[in-house]
């Protein structure tokens, strides 16, 4: 934009300018991002195929929670960063972090159990050496799958104006982590909750951090 | 007078479909809005380039205005953004000037800014932060003049400066 000697020029020819505008709508954000997670999930299918366990009640308790979670996670974080395309003051949804506490629960949970049976030495019971604890690739292609729907969300984001631009890189990379480890996850056997519970919930803790530090200068304007 | 909020939301409405006569009145009444918003915010002298500056934001961002939603809190949302960023590249050259050393040559323009923009804040940061900024940047005292009138060594008025105008920033960037 020209800079201008006084304001009466700038407004004149701002008002030159002037055409209608297609409004920006949340709800366009968050259909762009849910189509990004079907084509993440339909990639991962036709690269990994898809893990039949899921509808021969082969899959665990875990894998369905966890999954559930991530789900619930995404959709909370999602939702609140498309509202945040808007400039708004005040009313700071809260919902997305109390998602995100939640889906924190489970690696926790998986970490005291596999630490209380090192506890007992039971031999048997694998623990920390369970080989699916240790396979980091589904955390690498959940990250992949989530770029994806990152990128869906910046360029919505670049269409809107959003204010707040730390909060809104969280956000953003809460939601890629949690809808792109979902997305690759409907292809994962391994349902032990020391493999979902951490390797699979990893991407989502390791997204927001990626999102906060990359995507505000993405998005200001 | 500066019009009120179901006026500026009707011509917002028109401005979005494109009205020429209507996007002309509400950049100048907007511009009015603004201009008292900024008044108690910056000093005098930037208050048309700000304004300027979030008038062309303003313009820019029309498409995100939700007619189901109040007109002026969107408007003060984008004024308040545009500010912390004013306020961002102030403290940015001034930390620049820190790095340099030659904090003490500051413009009397800049102190003075420096001296509005902080004022009203300065009592939530800790106490040797402030000092630090109020002798060197609104006093204009030198970084070594500094240190031996606070007791602190050099470096640490450095850093208290830096941090405490980092936190300024935060604080208002926070603020609702």
């Amino acid at each position: 934009m020209d800079k201008y000697s006084n304001r009466e020029e700038l407004i004149a020819a701002l008002t030159e300018q002037a055409a209608p505008v297609h409004r920006v709508m949340p709800h366009q954000g968050a259909l762009l991002i849910g189509f990004a997670t079907l084509v993440a999930a339909l990639v991962s299918i036709m690269i990994f195929d898809f893990w039949t366990g899921m509808i021969t009640g082969q899959a665990s308790g875990f894998f369905w929670i966890t999954n559930g979670l991530l789900l619930v996670a995404g959709v909370a974080s999602t939702l609140t960063l498309v509202a945040s395309a808007l400039p708004r003051v005040g009313a700071k949804s809260s919902g997305a972090w109390w998602s995100a506490a939640m889906l924190a629960v489970v690696p926790v949970a998986a970490l005291i159990m596999l630490a209380s049976v090192e506890a007992t030495h039971d031999h048997s019971a694998t623990a920390f050496a369970d080989p699916t604890l240790w396979y980091w690739e589904c955390a690498a292609y959940g990250m992949v799958a989530g770029l994806l729907v990152a990128i869906a969300a910046v360029l919505f984001l670049r269409r809107g104006a959003p204010v707040a631009l730390e909060r809104t890189g969280w956000l953003t990379g809460l939601a890629a982590g949690s809808l792109g480890s979902v997305a690759y996850g409907v292809t994962c056997p391994l349902d032990s909750i020391a493999h979902v519970g951490i390797v699979h919930i990893a991407p989502a803790a390791i997204s927001a951090v990626l999102g906060r530090l990359v995507v505000p200068r993405l998005i200001r304007w | 007078m500066v019009a009120d909020e179901p006026t500026l939301a009707r011509l917002m409405m028109a401005a979005q479909k494109g009205d020429k006569p209507a996007t002309n009145v509400l950049l100048s009444e907007v511009g009015l809005w603004l201009e008292r918003y900024f008044r108690r915010r910056v000093p005098p002298h930037s208050i048309d380039d700000l304004v300027q500056d979030v008038l062309i934001a303003f313009y820019t961002k029309r498409a995100t205005w939700d007619p189901d939603r109040p007109f002026l809190p969107w408007l003060a949302a984008i004024a308040r953004y545009r500010w912390v960023d004013h306020l961002r590249r102030v403290y940015k050259h001034e930390t620049k000037e820190l790095m340099d050393d030659d904090a003490a040559q500051d413009s009397e323009e800049e102190v003075v800014m420096a001296r509005v923009s902080l004022d009203r804040l300065f009592g939530q940061l800790p106490q040797k932060q402030a000092e630090a900024i109020e002798l060197v940047k609104i006093a204009g005292l030198s970084i070594s003049e500094a240190a031996e009138k606070t007791g602190q060594s050099e470096s640490l008025v450095k850093v208290n400066i830096h941090r405490g105008l980092k936190k300024l920033a935060a604080m208002v960037e926070k603020a609702d």
